[in-house]
């Protein structure tokens, strides 16, 4: 936990600022509500006294570098890479990703004939497991209603062109089926290791938005 | 099409296809308190108390109004009080009671 998060679901022996209290000096509306379900869920012992906070460990511990490790070994492995496009979720299993929520995950992956893009229309689904927690324009209308009916154009805005002769997919999730994409690998990487393909591969290409490129990565350092 | 037909059609989560505007690549550090309301959605659905789909739902039956002005997780923590109260767990007067009681002992201890 970092030093803004502390619990409120434990003791009371603290005595610190509150970071819940903003400008106004006063925590905001929801977040008294927040505190509230949360305590009152608590004091009817339908949820545990620590169970926030270790669902917080959790989510923290959930970064695209997990996607990254399961893409760099699909990349390496013919065999991994098989498993992992017949059963995503077993194979990221395998490489010690634990599925905290109960979805499957379908890997699809892009080649010279297809790209493939994720987008929820509905909501905010996402492969959080092994990628963490979803960026706000994910769950942002823009993406949301434009991603489905003109995907070349968002993929355009993203810095991504795709060529004619390429099919765009789409791919929609749900509240129990996830995807993520499995990128190509480029070009002049040949001599790279497991844990250098590894770093070449960001959030943004596991949600199809952009290609993973050796020259991407040189120009963020 | 009646003027009324889309609002039976469309729900206001479903914008999937609709025209909008440029997507604006923006992302934010979650504040602890939409951090702890995620980590509350994620174990009210291991408990089966509140699943995936009943949350989206529980956000769609906000209405149009709402779902267009509260940011991501308020929308979460109104649907799962909403969600709470038709399901019996919670009553409303129970949680107005506990929110002044939060917030009494926040404003208190701001005090010290």
């Amino acid at each position: 936990m970092g030093p803004q998060e502390h619990r409120h679901d434990g003791g009371h022996d603290h005595d610190h600022d509150h970071a819940e209290i903003g400008q106004a000096g006063r925590p905001g509306y929801y977040e008294i509500m927040e505190t509230a379900i949360r305590e009152l869920l608590v004091e009817k012992r339908l949820i545990g006294p620590d169970e926030i906070r270790r669902q917080i460990e959790v989510l923290d511990s959930r970064t695209p570098a997990l996607g990254a490790k399961v893409v760099a070994r699909a990349w390496v492995d013919p065999e991994f890479r098989r498993r992992l496009l017949a059963d995503g979720r077993a194979a990221c299993e395998e490489l010690g990703i634990s599925f905290y929520d109960d979805t499957r995950l379908i890997v699809l992956e892009n080649t010279d004939k297809v790209h493939n893009l994720i987008v929820c229309t509905l909501c905010s689904c996402y492969p959080r497991p092994v990628l963490g927690l979803p960026p706000d324009w994910y769950k942002l209308k823009p993406y949301r209603a434009r991603a489905v009916s003109e995907p070349r154009a968002v993929l355009a805005e993203f810095g991504t062109i795709i060529p004619d002769d390429v099919e765009v997919r789409v791919s929609d999730p749900t509240a129990m089926v996830r995807y993520l994409v499995l990128p190509k690998r480029p070009e002049g990487t040949e001599n790279y290791s497991e844990e250098q393909l590894a770093a070449l591969v960001t959030r943004d290409t596991m949600i199809g938005v952009v290609p993973v490129t050796v020259e991407l990565r040189r120009a963020a350092r | 099409m009646t003027d009324t037909e889309h609002l039976l059609k469309r729900l206001p989560n479903d914008i999937g296809g609709l025209p909008a505007e440029p997507i604006q690549q923006t992302d934010h550090e979650l504040e602890p308190w939409e951090k702890r309301c995620h980590a509350l959605a994620d174990v009210l659905d291991f408990h089966k108390i509140i699943n995936t789909e009943e949350k989206r739902r529980g956000v769609e039956a906000l209405g149009a109004e709402m779902v267009g002005k509260l940011t991501y997780y308020e929308r979460w923590i109104a649907a799962f009080a909403n969600i709470l109260f038709q399901k019996g767990i919670l009553t409303p007067e129970e949680l107005a009671r506990k929110m002044d009681a939060v917030e009494t002992r926040w404003s208190s201890e701001a005090a010290e």
